[in-house]
């Protein structure tokens, strides 16, 4: 590795040491087009046109016409297969594997909560909150191989994703944010530099309340007995002993869990974060309180 | 609407509160947030200053900024994930690791078929490199494939996909 790099290297070599370019030393590169003048040189007499007709004066109809009877693209009946996909939430799968391999490599910090901030910051997921995403989802590739104790929250996640975290002593919530509040979560820094108030998050449209009430899915609105009561039964479901995280030295980091209206841990909404003297501002007004802790 | 909107709001909001108070206070919530004082009237002939400075929660913006350099880790065999030899093997050229401490083989399509391998940040003797990967790929292959060499930006182009064998070569090789 002694050698020192220059730009262009032999082949700028080369070129110091060739000689001047005159017509005597170009040749055209083999296998090139070769121009043809005269007559001939746009195909000759009728120009690869044909001969009359549409064809020649490229009055062509459009694409998919079949002459007059219905065409294909018409004649097949639609079906509510694709209906309304633009508007579908989508949520960025996340496997087991990937998070494992984060926080291998030290780029997840396994104690701290893990959030979407932290996953973003971590390059571990990229979210489009502008391409309908809605979050990240769980997902079980990879259970086998798991083995770290974490505190997560995501927007989604399947059973056998729980039952791999709850397995290794973790904890493990789905919660929602509306497009603007996940639009703040994964791009902090911007939103502060806004010189906006942190907003309250939102609560779900009326469909996704079932899923986040639900113990089974750990939705952050469901009842925490309930919660309890169904860490048990997917033990049992799985063939896992539950460990006990009452009695971890993490147990306080691990039972952190954000309010429903709060989008990041620690800061409330309402106040105003000024990044270049690092300072919370708080509002005192009576009703901006009771608004943002109502 | 908006106001049989409102009432399922509250009804939940009920239903959350209800969840929230068998909650133990978590140190983020809102309410439990130091300076917050809720519904005190100001005494009379008393103002209030509109805000309140603080920056005993500034600790958790701190945690929401992204680093700009992504931490090396001690890697396990579980997720394939090899570290860097500690010394640069003795060879005419280096190949860096990637901002996340990966090798750096890359896949392209063009086309729909047109397969390309690049092998980025190359330093030193790169065409070395070349004859080498020309060498291995013979040898898995049992063809010769074409090649480019691009000295200005110090990229190597391979005709075919071949990161997966690339990648194990390169790691064998201790970059």
């Amino acid at each position: 590795m002694s050698v020192t790099k220059k730009t262009g290297g032999k082949a700028f070599e080369i070129l110091q040491n060739l000689p001047r370019i005159t017509l005597a030393n170009l040749r055209p590169e083999p296998g090139s087009k070769q121009l043809r003048r005269g007559r001939g040189q746009h195909g000759g007499n009728r120009s690869g046109r044909g001969h009359k007709g549409e064809r020649q004066r490229g009055n062509r109809p459009r694409l998919g016409f079949v002459g007059g009877s219905t065409p294909f693209y018409l004649a097949i009946p639609k079906y509510t297969y694709n209906e309304g996909h633009s508007r579908r939430p989508q949520y960025q799968p996340l496997t087991l594997k990937r998070l494992q391999y984060l926080i291998d490599l030290g780029r997840l910090d396994t104690t701290q909560p893990i959030d979407l901030t932290q996953l973003v910051n971590a390059r571990g997921v990229t979210v489009q909150p502008l391409k309908r995403d809605y979050g990240v989802q769980l997902v079980d590739e990879g259970s086998d191989i798991f083995a770290a104790k974490i505190n997560i929250e995501v927007q989604r996640a399947s059973e056998g994703a729980i039952a791999a975290i709850e397995r290794n002593g973790g904890v493990i919530t789905t919660s929602y944010y509306d497009p603007i509040s996940l639009g703040i979560l994964i791009k902090p820094v911007p939103f502060f530099l806004r010189g906006q108030p942190i907003p309250r998050r939102m609560l779900p449209g009326e469909d996704m309340v079932p899923y986040y009430s639900d113990a089974e899915n750990r939705g952050y609105l469901a009842d925490l007995d309930k919660i309890q009561q169904a860490r048990i039964a997917l033990a049992l479901k799985y063939g896992y002993a539950l460990p006990n995280i009452s009695k971890d030295e993490l147990y306080h980091m691990l039972s952190m869990r954000k309010d429903v209206r709060q989008i990041f841990f620690g800061l409330a909404p309402g106040w105003l974060v000024n990044m270049h003297e690092k300072k919370i501002l708080k509002p005192t007004d009576e009703k901006l309180l009771k608004y943002y802790n109502s | 609407m908006s106001v049989s909107v409102c009432l399922r709001c509250s009804g939940l909001r009920g239903a959350v509160w209800s969840a929230l108070r068998l909650r133990p206070p978590a140190p983020g919530s809102p309410c439990a947030a130091a300076g917050l004082r809720l519904f005190s009237a100001p005494a009379p002939g008393e103002t209030r200053p509109s805000i309140e400075e603080s920056t005993a929660e500034y600790k958790f913006v701190e945690r929401l900024i992204p680093p700009s350099k992504v931490r090396h880790g001690a890697g396990k065999v579980s997720t394939g994930w090899v570290p860097p030899s500690p010394s640069p093997p003795d060879l005419p050229y280096m190949i860096r690791r990637s901002r996340m401490h990966n090798i750096p083989v890359y896949t392209d399509v063009t086309h729909g078929n047109r397969l390309i391998t690049i092998v980025r940040k190359v330093e030193g003797d790169i065409w070395a490199l070349e004859k080498d990967v020309k060498a291995f790929l013979k040898d898995v292959t049992g063809k010769d494939l074409p090649t480019q060499v691009n000295e200005v930006t110090m990229t190597l182009k391979v005709k075919g996909h071949f990161d997966r064998e690339l990648k194990e070569w390169l790691l064998n090789k201790g970059f």
